[in-house]
This record gives structure tokens, sequence and C-alpha cells, in this order.
């Protein structure tokens, strides 16, 4: 008889890494199918390409390393739909593919691979796309066009032109802006789904939640044409930073309160952006900077060991 | 904390069975403290309960035999948590009395009038150390350095699988009492909290019906029922849940007025003072899915494995890939059947290929579960990064010596990363290098 001879425990929990990022994929679904909804072909393809630029990098790089093939682990397939989903629907698909390329390259890959990057990938490919054409990145459309109107975002037309889109327009999705980013209805159907399945912890979305609210609230109170809290957290990207991309676990902190303060601060950054930068949004930088603040946010948040 | 698949079975409702063996292995160090002085030789004739080894210091605890017969050798012999260890080989004697035979048997008015020193001085000769797990011998923790206001009695049993103390709660109810009683009144508590966890109701249910007899002297007795979780029946966890008081880092229960004691070990107190019986034997659980019958057996100390299958007392269904000394969560895996149960053998756990988890280790994704559920509140993934770096001063920083090795954050890692296996590399590190 051989017996097996490894330290305790030895039961362990069913799911693993593969399984969650499965589950992240569920919750993206309702995202993905309310980009389909409205703007249909062009989102299709744009995913399809963001996701080629990723997966086929992320092959590509292991296999140079002569390193087992990663795909199996679904990162890069969320990383690509996640880069997908933060891009103007008119954008160029080889750009698209480039973005995926970048995402795991230099977001992810160059740090050592899974686990170890600083930055959340997808988003340090748009930033990267953000330098690289400005133009293209900020150019948007009118959802349902087939022939492309050209229409400016809800933060765009309050922050230049002080006009306001109708609540109900941004909680469903019927506005110009990132794929996956006009229909709050479906990132919210999603975002909590992983939330009640324990998939994501809701420390980080609750703490971006309150960040953007308390913020947002007290530049209301003093002005209401600064916008109110829910103009603010239904549109932009907002909420798919709040369900998706503070809830990485990667590149946020480990602690639970660091976790909730990472998301707080994240909430404070994007209305600070909003309000004082030039652009009319600010979740992509927020989030980026709050990431480099991780390491610090993990010490300074360490937690009290029981009984000392 | 965690919530885990109990998988209690059908042992939890079966009747303890006994078993006698035909040969004991009775390692010298069945506790937490120095080895014994040996007092028999090989070739000497012993009898049941007859002392072979006394305590050598404070800590230190009696060992007894758990067979009539002759000491075949003395050698070292395959140990359950030590690996190797020196141990007593005596083989039984075909027509040997099955029974212990009390050499008293005190009466209850007895027990009442006698002086805490003598309780202590019956525990102690009696070898009674604590059977949860840690093997403490019980005296040391009766006899605390400082006033303790506190008894709590452990009845959680949080570990998957493990059934042996609830029987024993739902078979041996008044015992225990009359045990708790004996330490409740040496350590001269004024509140006892019985913790037993919301899957053993009927447990409470006994403990409650008989509380309310009024015949035992624990006026300030409680049955807490807690929520069900791991690892509930850890000391500073469970002291914490009742009490709210932290033990210290590096300290112990009775620094914040706590004694903890297992039910089991209660049960042997009242043992060794009723009967005068020494720790010969106890309730041990046989489970898993590699084993045709799971059971809980009262077993004699130093009853080897293989003898209880080759007597087909236990019987495989399927292969076994995995034996474990104690619960899935802490227990120790070992690679052979040629082990002795001990004091602190709570359960042998027979596992096969499918109960097993072989899935491979891949990189951390730093999520933070570990961090969850990890009852000491440390942050285990650190760990596991500064292991592998070699970074072994800062592990201190990490507070990893407050890790108690529950295995929570092994269990919920998604990652497969075996944690306890780094944690115990860093700990082992950092002793060796406080020696030089």
């Amino acid at each position: 008889m051989k017996l097996i001879v490894e330290v305790s425990p030895h039961k362990k929990a069913d799911y693993d890494i593969c399984w969650l990022m499965k589950q992240v994929l569920i919750g993206l679904t309702p995202v993905v199918l309310a980009s389909i909804i409205f703007f249909r072909m062009r989102a299709v393809l744009l995913i399809i390409s963001c996701l080629l630029g990723a997966v086929i990098s992320e092959e590509v790089w292991m296999r140079l390393r002569k390193k087992p093939s990663s795909l199996r682990d679904y990162s890069a397939v969320i990383t690509g739909i996640l880069l997908a989903l933060v891009l103007p629907p008119k954008l160029p698909l080889w750009v698209g593919f480039l973005g995926g390329v970048v995402s795991i390259i230099l977001g992810k890959q160059v740090f050592g691979g899974l686990g170890q990057n600083i930055f959340n990938p997808a988003l340090v490919g748009r930033a990267f796309l953000m330098a690289a054409f400005p133009v293209m990145l900020t150019s948007w459309v009118e959802p349902f066009s087939l022939d492309a109107v050209t229409k400016a975002t809800p933060l765009a037309l309050w922050k230049f032109s002080k006009e306001f889109t109708p609540l109900k327009d941004l909680f469903l999705g019927n506005v110009a802006g990132s794929l996956g980013e006009t229909s709050s209805l479906a990132i919210i159907l999603g975002g909590g789904y992983l939330i009640i399945r324990k998939i994501a912890d809701w420390r980080a979305p609750l703490g971006m939640f309150l960040g953007m609210s308390i913020l947002s609230g007290i530049f209301y109170l003093v002005n209401p044409l600064q916008g109110s809290i829910l103009f603010h957290l239904f549109s932009g990207g907002a909420l798919l930073g709040m369900f998706f991309m503070v809830t990485d676990p990667v590149t946020t902190p480990s602690s639970k309160l660091g976790r909730f303060l990472f998301g707080l601060f994240c909430g404070f950054l994007v209305i600070i952006l909003r309000k004082f930068s030039g652009l009319p949004e600010g979740v992509m930088y927020s989030i980026l900077i709050m990431n480099g603040f991780t390491p610090l946010i993990n010490r300074l948040t360490k937690p009290k060991p029981l009984g000392r | 904390m965690l919530r885990i698949e109990e998988e209690k079975g059908p042992q939890k409702n079966f009747y303890t069975q006994k078993v006698l063996p035909q040969k004991v292995v009775i390692p010298l160090s069945q506790h937490t403290g120095s080895l014994p002085n040996l007092l028999v030789k090989v070739k000497d004739k012993v009898k049941l309960g007859e002392i072979l080894a006394e305590p050598s210091s404070l800590i230190s605890s009696a060992i007894h035999a758990s067979a009539s017969g002759e000491v075949k050798d003395i050698r070292i012999y395959n140990h359950p948590t030590l690996k190797k260890a020196k141990a007593l080989v005596i083989s039984a004697e075909k027509n040997s009395s099955e029974k212990f035979e009390p050499p008293y048997i005190r009466e209850e008015s007895q027990v009442k009038n006698m002086e805490s020193f003598e309780l202590i001085s019956l525990i102690k000769a009696s070898g009674v150390v604590g059977l949860g797990g840690a093997g403490f011998p019980t005296q040391v923790k009766l006899s605390p350095p400082k006033k303790v206001d506190t008894l709590i009695v452990n009845g959680c049993e949080c570990e998957p699988y493990l059934t042996c103390d609830y029987r024993l709660m739902i078979e041996h109810t008044e015992s225990i009492l009359k045990g708790i009683e004996i330490i409740a009144k040496i350590l001269e508590v004024n509140k006892v909290y019985i913790a037993i966890e919301d899957n053993k109701l009927e447990a409470v249910k006994r403990f409650n019906s008989k509380l309310h007899t009024k015949k035992y002297a624990l006026p300030s007795a409680e049955v807490v029922v807690l929520k069900s979780f791991y690892p509930q029946g850890a000391e500073k966890q469970l002291i914490y849940r009742l009490t709210q008081r932290k033990v210290p880092a590096g300290g112990l229960p009775f620094d914040v007025g706590c004694v903890v004691q297992n039910v089991a070990t209660c049960f042997s107190v009242y043992e060794a003072v009723y009967f005068n019986k020494p720790l010969i034997e106890r309730v041990v659980t046989f489970a898993g899915s590699a084993l045709e019958e799971p059971k809980n057996l009262l077993i004699r100390i130093g009853t080897v494995l293989e003898e209880l299958l080759e007597r087909e007392i236990l019987k495989f269904k399927k292969e076994p890939k995995k034996v474990i000394f104690g619960g899935p969560m802490m227990g120790v895996a070992l690679d052979s059947l040629d082990y002795p149960i001990i004091k602190t053998t709570c359960g042998v756990l027979f596992l096969t290929e499918e109960d097993l988890d072989l899935r491979e280790e891949s990189n951390c994704i730093k999520c933070g579960r570990c961090v969850d559920v990890c009852p000491m509140n440390l942050l285990p993934l650190e760990f596991v990064r500064l292991v592998k770096k070699g970074f072994w001063s800062e592990l201190k920083e990490f507070y990893i010596s407050d890790c108690i090795e529950c295995g929570s954050c092994g269990f919920s890692c998604p990652a497969k990363i075996p944690l306890v296996n780094y944690i115990k590399a860093g700990k082992e590190k950092l002793k060796s290098l406080n020696k030089t």
C-alpha cells in the first residue's frame, strides 16, 4: 500500500482559480450582452479583437519562456474582455488587438505573470491606447446607430456643456460611452452576482461607493450643477470599476480594512479627477493610481493578531 | 472562520465498541513536556494499569500498561506526531483479564470530601493529559500559577469526521459532569461553560437535562450552543467567543483567568478520581471513505493500526491513499499502518483517492481568502511570499509564531498553495536561526 504523506490540511475547498475566473466570466455576461445590444456588431468584433490580442500574446509569451500554457486559468480571457468593455465602440479593431497585447505583456507578464502584476492589466492596456491614440479613445457614438452618429458621453456633456443626461438612460445604458460602461443595470446584475457568490469581496466596492457618494454629495450640496450622487455613480466607468476593477484580487490590498480603504480612496479620486482634471472621466486613472498604493495600504492596514 | 462539510457520517449514531489488543506499543512521549522516567525493563511482566514510567519533572506525565503481559522490547518505534520515538512493546497474555479492575471505588461522598491536592495527585498518578490534541499534562493545567475564574469544557469537536467526543458526551454524560465537578472544585472557578456546537444538539440536550437535576455541585455551569464552524474548538478562539477575553500572544489561558478542558479529559479525570483508573484507553473515531464501516472504538493506548485491520475490526472497501492521525484539518498523514494509537489520538482517517485534492499549486492571486478565514487575524499569504524569498526576519514582523496551524488558509486557497507547509518551514527556519 502506497500512502501519500503531505502536510495538513487534508481537505480543501472545491473551487480553484480556474473556477473563480469562470465565475467572473459569468458576472461579465450581462455587461457583454448589454454592449452587444447597444452597439451590435461593433461590440462583438471589438471584444473578439481584444480577446485575440490578449490570448495570443499570453500563449506566445509562455511558449517563448518555455513555460506551460496558462490559458486554462482564464485570466487572459478576462483581461481581454474587460479591456474591450472600457474601449469606445468605434475603435478600429487593430487598435483593440494591440490593446490586448499591451495589457497582457506590459500589464501582466513583465511583472512575472498572474498574481505578480501591480497594475490592473486591462487598465494598463487602456492607458497605453489613451496615450497613443487620444483621439480614437475619445470619439464616441450613439447606441443603436448603425451609421455611427458621433455623440459625447454623459460626463463630457456635463463637464463641457453643463447638460445632464436623464438618469433613466444612464441606468439602462441608452447613452454614448465605452462598450461595457453604459448600462448600470447590466453591471449591477453581473457585479451583484459576483458579490453574492462571494467571488468578489464587498469591501472595496462599498468603499468606492461611499467615497464617490460622500464627495459628490458634498459638491452637489454646494452647487447642484456639479451633478448628483446618482449621476456620478451611473455615468462613465464608475460602476464597472466598482464591481470589476477594484475587486481584482491581484492589484488591490489583501487585508479587509485595506480593501475598503482602497475602494474609498478610488471613490474620492474619481470625483476629484472628474471635477478638477481636464478630462471628464477619472475612473481609470483613479484605480491605476491606487494600484500603486496597494503595497503601502497593505503595510499600514496589517491586521492586529488575536491577543496582541 | 470556516464552514466545512462535517462528514460526521453514520459513526455519529453508532455505539462505541470496545477493542482489546494482542500487542501494544506505548511511546514514552504522549504528552507535551519532558519524557517520563522508565520504571520497567525488557522481559518484565506488567499488569494492566501498572505504571511503566513516572513523571520526571513538573511538566511530564506518567504512562501505564494498557495490557497485561511481557515487555518484549524497548526501542525506537514509529510515532504518529514525532515520526520516531522510544516506545515499550508489550505482548498481551492470551487470557489476560479483559476488564480493568479498579483498585478502589470511591463513593461520591468520599470524593466530595477530598482536598484539591489529593484530587490532583490522583489525576497525576493516572497520567491524564489533555485529550483534545496537545496532550498537556492535566495536573499542570489544574495548578495554574494564577487564580482562574472560568472553566471552559470543550465539546466543540470542530474537525470534520471526528465524533469520538460526541459519542462520549452521549454515552457518559454523567461521568463527564462528575469529572467537571472535580475540575471546578480544584480550580475554585465561579463560572463553568460547556461549549458544544449546534451539530451536536443531542449532547446539548443530555447535558442540560442532567444539569437540571441539580445533583451536581455546578451551580454556575451553563451549556453554550455555538454555531458550528472551524476552528471553533481552538483554545484561544473558544475563550474569546465565550468570554471576549484575548489570550496574549505567547500566553496561556490562565493569563486571562481561564482553563479549557476537553470533554474526554474530563471523563478521564472522573475515572482517575473515582476508580484510580489510569489513562489506558480512549475513544477514537475511525472513518473515511476507504473503510467499509466507520466506527468509534474504545481502544487501548498503544494499539497498532495494523492489528485492527488484520483482525478485521476495521475493513477496507477501497484502497486508502492517505492515512491520517487526527482530523482532516490538522491531522498528520502517515506512511504506513504500523503506528500506535496514543493518548492524543482523536481519530484515524482512511481517505481514498477521490477524497484527496491533488491539484497542483499555482501562483498566489492575493485574493485574501486566507486572510478572511484566519482565526488569529494573520496574513497567511505574506508568510508564503516571505518564505519563498527567504526573508526570515520579516516573518517575525508578521507574527508567524502566533499561527496555530489550523489549516483554514490552506483549505480556502484557490491556488491550492500548501500554506501550512510554508508556515511550518518558516517557523522551523526561525527556530534554527535563533539557536545559532
